[in-house]
């Protein structure tokens, strides 16, 4: 169960509406490595994974990053607030707007609506947390990508913000697999899957 | 500001708390973790005396309150 907290993860208070900006930012709330796509796919594959320590890392961070797709949300809704028509039109965000006008809709950067395609719970823990750390290098580097676009300080220090946290997510799923193989027989790593024959996973941590 | 401090601790305390999902042994870090926490919990009591609440509280009874105070994603001449 969640309960939500009536603040955001990080503050966020921009002053220069940007609806070229938005668009692009848009990709990090629907876009193939965004916020609500990390959040689903941490939130789906955690009731399987076979410790307890994968289980609370998915859990929280899956947690974090619904409160990331807040930020991302928040940062769309400020950007494109008070517009006249011309500055829809000069920006580019015509095409935006006569579907969604200035509402916040998870979609990629060039209008892919989300799809749960983006993300993957294959049921056999070293397959999911190898998608895991690939996830979080593919957000870093749209982060990256945002920054090289954005010229704005009050979105540069939100968007730095998130793609710190991609790298903090990235050390923790490391951990997370190291500890998971750390149980495995080390002959046959890639022979059966932890969450699926659980003869062959060893309950008790080696030491 | 109020809240930005709020933020920063809780924040902190997080962190940590993600850190201790892989290093549950760690009680240098669970002795950190604390001392955040206990930061923030007067700073948010102080909070939603002046501001209205953080989170749904049971014990308020007043869905008034809830709805009054300000969203996070508004700046204060959206208000």
């Amino acid at each position: 169960m969640f309960v939500y907290e009536k603040r955001l993860q990080y503050p966020i208070r921009i002053k220069q509406p940007n609806a070229r900006l938005a668009k692009a930012i848009s990709s990090q709330l629907g876009g193939p490595d965004g916020e609500l796509g990390a959040s689903l796919r941490y939130l789906n594959q955690r009731y399987t994974m076979p410790t307890p320590e994968l289980k609370a890392t998915l859990t929280d961070i899956g947690t974090e990053e619904l409160s990331h797709l807040e930020m991302i949300g928040t940062i769309i809704y400020q950007l494109t607030k008070d517009l006249t028509v011309e500055q829809i039109k000069e920006a580019g965000f015509d095409d935006y707007f006569v579907d969604h006008t200035t509402g916040v809709y998870p979609q990629s950067a060039s209008g892919v609506p989300f799809t749960a395609a983006y993300l993957q719970s294959k049921g056999d823990a070293v397959t999911d947390l190898h998608e895991d750390l690939a996830a979080e290098q593919k957000a870093r580097t749209t982060y990256d990508n945002i920054l090289r676009l954005a010229d704005d300080y009050d979105v540069k220090d939100a968007i730095r913000f998130l793609r710190e946290r991609e790298v903090v997510h990235y050390q923790r799923f490391g951990e997370s697999l190291r500890l998971l193989t750390d149980r495995l027989d080390s002959k046959n790593y890639y022979a059966f899957n932890p969450e699926f024959d659980r003869a062959c996973f060893n309950k008790k941590q080696k030491k | 500001m109020l809240l930005k401090k709020i933020s920063t601790y809780r924040f902190a305390a997080y962190d940590l708390q993600l850190f201790l999902d892989t290093h549950p042994d760690d009680e240098k870090t669970m002795e950190q973790m604390r001392k955040y926490e206990q930061l923030a919990t007067p700073l948010i009591e102080q909070y939603e005396s002046k501001y209205g609440m953080l989170t749904k509280n049971e014990s308020d009874g007043n869905n008034w309150a809830w709805i009054k105070a300000p969203w996070p994603w508004e700046c204060e001449e959206d208000r």
